[in-house]
């Protein structure tokens, strides 16, 4: 009997302790939403662990969402997002099938390629000075392209194209199929999860990325949100975030809070990937990762 | 078909035949070759910087180890390697465990509900970009509204600004990586969990071991290999410390305690544009990293039977 109360007093605390470490990341979270949300003559009531907006005012968006610069960097980041990921998918899954064609001379050749490059990494300044020489500064496509495969995921994906029992490629090829018709019409469907949740992390990579596009780009107007993000918000650049004052009230403007701005950049730039998480654990708890390589 | 295929049976005639019949396929990886050359491969040749002074105009010229032996006896360059070192050895040894224990905790929860709640949270910040994760914290320690120090100040005491502070902002790198990984990390010990045979816990259970007793005994041993392994893998990954992590958390009051290699390479390399000198610095990380992850690769091999690669 008192054994039955010890384990359900220790499931208990597990299941506390669980909860505990779960707030420690839903309340920093919901502070800086809870901080874009209020009002902003309440703003001073909005403390460490609020997590519901005093008030309720979208003067903040209004603001992002009426500078003429944030506006560009949203759609910068779409543009090469979408961009981007359709390239990935389309080089990463076509290079996975033709790397598994048992058979195919010169096939551990291109896979040693592979691994060269998972293991050297060429640094900083070759790469940057590498994408000059290519004439690819200042060009959307140096941050397109500067990752148009991931060694990582491509491999993942040719393990599951190895899997793809090779009778029904042989079927196939005896029915007439070209290598075109079996990776559209027999590979991808068979491996739908495994290119959905590589397409997903391709794509939240694209729209996380800020490096590579602060050091490719320099034109402020071709600048991804996460870079406008890291001005304003890392090197508290607070000029560029006043971009639209004139175009407010001078009521509004007066109230403006800057923390409250930055909060709500955070969460601009925090949508999409809170978006497409649902999918990404739809897709991600089907088993398609177990144990494999991360990343 | 197989004899064709086995290497000691082909003939030139054979291979010309077996490349004709392939063709396409050569056509489909062009691309992706092409990209492996133009952006991976030409970087790698363009490392021989490391050893010659950049021109703007005209060719570089070979000066040897002439940047080496700047690095070598710059005292700036051994206290980033310091930074390095130190700031990863604490990550592997507090950040290394937490998803272990993490993932056995999960383990023991038996409503599907709440299990799906904690594992959709925990794993959402590894999502995030560091340029958010750092607007989040900046935040949570902020002096004046911040949660940590509100709670400080509840218990009495005066609040600290973490990240302008040389003594603790280590252990906010520390802490905001645990933050962000220890769900993503629990990953690979889960998947490793539901494999554990349970007829290993019904024998268990049947000798009246409790909960606690199944995970020190059964539990915990099934596991590691696959701690050994992460921990190996870890190891190898040493000198990188985390550079987006580091790059949007540092400020100009703490940068002499979290500078490592990789944002050193950085700012001589592209902000002060010594190209040849970052490279040089780029290319000694790359040599430990590459002793590193094959010493690594090898015992890994050797212990598990799973390499890197």
């Amino acid at each position: 009997m008192n054994k039955r109360i010890g384990e359900k007093l220790f499931y208990t605390v597990i299941l506390g302790v669980l909860f505990i470490v779960t707030l420690t990341m839903l309340i920093p979270i919901l502070n800086i939403l809870a901080l874009s949300l209020s009002d902003p003559s309440r703003i001073n009531e909005v403390k460490g662990m609020t997590i519901i907006p005093k008030g309720f005012s979208l003067i903040n968006y209004r603001v992002l969402m009426s500078n003429p610069q944030v506006m560009r960097s949203i759609f910068n980041s779409i543009f090469i997002t979408i961009t981007a990921t359709t390239i990935n998918i389309l080089l990463t899954s076509i290079s996975a099938y033709v790397l598994t064609r048992k058979g195919l001379i010169g096939r551990k050749f291109l896979i040693s390629m592979l691994i060269v490059i998972m293991v050297f990494e060429p640094g900083l300044v070759p790469e940057y000075l590498n994408i000059k020489r290519l004439g690819l500064i200042d060009s959307y496509f140096s941050v397109i392209l500067y990752k148009a495969v991931n060694v990582y995921y491509l491999i993942i994906l040719m393990r599951f194209f190895e899997e793809v029992p090779e009778s029904l490629i042989e079927a196939a090829k005896i029915d007439g199929a070209s290598h075109a018709t079996i990776l559209f019409k027999i590979m991808l469907p068979l491996a739908k999860p495994a290119i959905a949740t590589v397409g997903l992390f391709y794509t939240v990579f694209h729209w996380n990325e800020y490096f590579r596009a602060s050091i490719y780009l320099n034109s402020t107007s071709k600048w991804p949100l996460q870079v406008m993000l890291r001005q304003f918000v890392v090197l508290d650049d607070t000029s560029s975030m006043l971009g639209a004052e004139k175009l407010l009230s001078f009521s509004d403007a007066a109230q403006l809070n800057y923390n409250a701005l930055q909060a709500g950049t955070i969460i601009i730039a925090m949508i999409p990937v809170l978006l497409l998480y649902p999918l990404i654990l739809k897709y991600f708890t089907k088993g398609t990762f177990d144990g494999g390589v991360k990343y | 078909m197989q004899n064709l295929l086995s290497p000691k049976k082909r003939n030139p005639k054979r291979i010309i035949n077996k490349l004709k019949e392939d063709w396409i396929l050569y056509l489909l990886i062009a691309p992706c070759i092409l990209y492996f050359i133009l952006f991976h491969y030409f970087p790698l040749i363009g490392m021989k910087l490391a050893f010659e002074d950049y021109r703007i105009i005209g060719d570089n010229v070979f000066v040897g180890f002439k940047h080496f032996n700047t690095l070598f006896k710059s005292p700036a360059f051994f206290k980033v390697l310091k930074n390095t070192v130190i700031i990863s050895t604490m990550k592997i040894l507090i950040c290394f465990p937490i998803p272990i224990v993490l993932s056995l905790l999960i383990n023991e929860i038996r409503s599907s509900k709440y299990r799906k709640y904690v594992q959709s949270v925990v794993y959402l910040p590894h999502f995030l970009s560091w340029v958010v994760i750092a607007g989040i914290w900046i935040s949570l320690l902020s002096t004046s509204t911040g949660a940590v120090n509100q709670i400080i100040e509840a218990f009495n005491g005066t609040p600290v600004d973490y990240m302008t502070s040389k003594k603790h902002i280590r252990w906010v790198l520390v802490f905001s990586e645990m933050w962000r990984s220890a769900g993503w990390d629990s990953i690979i010990y889960l998947a490793a969990i539901t494999k554990i045979s349970y007829s290993l816990y019904e024998a268990a259970m049947v000798e009246g071991a409790n909960r606690w007793q199944q995970t020190i005994h059964i539990t915990l041993p099934e596991l590691r290999a696959t701690i050994v392994t992460v921990f190996i893998l870890n190891l190898g990954f040493f000198m990188n410390a985390g550079f987006d992590q580091v790059y949007n958390m540092m400020n100009d009051s703490v940068i002499s305690v979290v500078d490592i290699l990789d944002t050193y390479v950085y700012r001589v390399g592209l902000a002060n544009g010594q190209y040849a000198y970052a490279t040089a610095a780029s290319l000694f990380k790359g040599v430990i990293g590459i002793i590193l992850i094959s010493s690594t690769h090898m015992i890994s091999k050797k212990l598990t039977g799973k390499g890197i690669w």
